[in-house]
């Protein structure tokens, strides 16, 4: 019986994309995968545990880390394609690569870990859980740099194949990821936080995406500053589409300074105790 | 859902598995999938679930016999304990009924093994590989 068979016909665009994604990347498009079969028994864990962290279910936060995980993950691997083979084919890179799938790793097991036992993972510097805390931000940092290494090596690749402006807008979403992310989340984790003001608790957080609606939440600037890394690429395929060179290439460093202006706007206004959205 | 639910409706899905390891003559691939990979996965997604769930909060371990007792008097850990049967016996019986396939043992003298297995699981096990032995005597160039 061959499942995998099954899960990938051979056929469609994104089976496609899946399979040279495997090819290209095939470390973070395994652990992607992984990421997502471990929802299922989270969710499962969800419908049976009746604990509660901070007004919602313990599994809540394991299942948003996979879901955020697997979607970076996949992303890296899928704009891998087009990274040149003398990066993705170099020794030192798969080192690299395994290094920061084990630091995904390590990451779901102490997030999912506090779970299990119904504590807190960031933000806890109780006992065994707070003398690991600073590790966990090294191994935060170690992961998010995958997007920083990858945006160089676009940034570098001037015989590439892809239309000019969108491999700088790839090098510019992925170079911002890491450096918004890492002074957003540095900031919240330096802080010991990310509620400013308003109550401590998810119960009456916005759907889905669980920010604060009674003050400020530095989640919102974390999750945009990540997807830094999507929005940035999305513009300058779009720009790249419809305009022409010179325009485009001015759209892809417009929108990387606008989405900059907009973490920053949405860090303000966390730090000044405001809910981004809090009518949702 | 209720440990008690949860209970039910899993023995149900480890019934249908067997039957359709009964069924196995007429359906080999099918039998093959559904015992074999289907149920069994959807049993451990659900040991899995329950262990994430309910291990922290349990007493006992794996150490001493009185520390497994002590195990079992969290409810959805029996639960799980239970899950864990079901799933390995199926799979267990799943085996038997390809590896019959395989060594052209009659499917006729695998049912009581199957039965056992279903029943008391490591008695169906010894059966069957008494059944293999006792095959390997009358025809030795079958065996693999």
């Amino acid at each position: 019986m061959n499942t995998m068979s099954v899960l990938l016909p051979d056929r469609g665009v994104l089976p496609q994309i899946v399979a040279r994604s495997f090819r290209a990347e095939p470390r973070f498009a395994g652990a992607a995968l992984l990421l997502v079969v471990a929802m299922v028994p989270t969710l499962f864990a969800m419908m049976v545990d009746p604990r509660q962290f901070n007004g919602i279910n313990v599994w809540d936060k394991p299942l948003k880390f996979e879901v955020a995980l697997a979607v970076y993950l996949a992303t890296l691997a899928w704009f891998a394609v087009h990274l040149p083979k003398s990066v993705t084919s170099a020794r030192w890179y798969g080192v690299f690569s395994w290094v920061v799938v084990s630091a995904v790793a390590l990451e779901m097991i102490w997030i999912g870990g506090a779970a299990a036992n119904g504590v807190g993972s960031h933000f806890n510097l109780d006992g065994v859980m707070g003398a690991i805390y600073g590790l966990m931000g090294v191994l935060a940092v170690t992961l998010t740099s995958a997007s920083l290494l990858h945006g160089i090596a676009f940034w570098r690749d001037s015989k590439s194949a892809l239309n000019p402006q969108v491999r700088m807008a790839l090098a510019s979403g992925l170079v911002l990821t890491f450096v918004l992310t890492v002074i957003v989340a540095g900031y919240m984790s330096s802080n010991m936080g990310h509620w400013v003001g308003g109550n401590a608790s998810d119960a009456e957080s916005i759907a889905v995406m669980g920010w604060a609606r009674d003050g400020g939440d530095l989640r919102v600037a974390h999750f945009l500053a990540t997807h830094a890394m999507h929005f940035i690429p999305l513009a300058g395929y779009v720009a790249a589409r419809s305009l022409r060179p010179a325009a485009a290439g001015m759209a892809v460093w417009g929108s990387s300074l606008g989405y900059c202006a907009l973490v920053a706007f949405t860090f303000m206004q966390a730090l000044a105790g405001q809910p981004f959205l809090g009518f949702l | 859902m209720s440990p008690d639910e949860m209970f039910q409706l899993a023995n149900g899905m480890a019934f249908a598995g067997w039957v359709a390891l009964l069924a196995s003559p007429f359906a080999g691939g099918w039998s093959d999938r559904i015992a074999a990979l289907v149920i069994p996965l959807l049993l451990s997604i659900a040991y899995c679930g329950l262990v994430l769930a309910f291990w922290s909060g349990a007493q006992g371990g794996f150490d001493s016999l009185a520390n497994v007792e002590l195990l079992f008097k969290t409810r959805e850990v029996v639960l799980a304990g239970w899950l864990h049967y079901l799933a390995f016996d199926l799979f267990v019986g799943a085996w038997e009924v390809r590896t019959a396939r395989r060594e052209g043992i009659p499917f006729l003298l695998v049912v009581p093994c199957l039965l056992l297995t279903f029943l008391f699981g490591p008695i169906g096990f010894l059966l069957f590989c008494a059944l293999r032995l006792a095959k390997s005597f009358m025809a030795p160039t079958a065996m693999a």
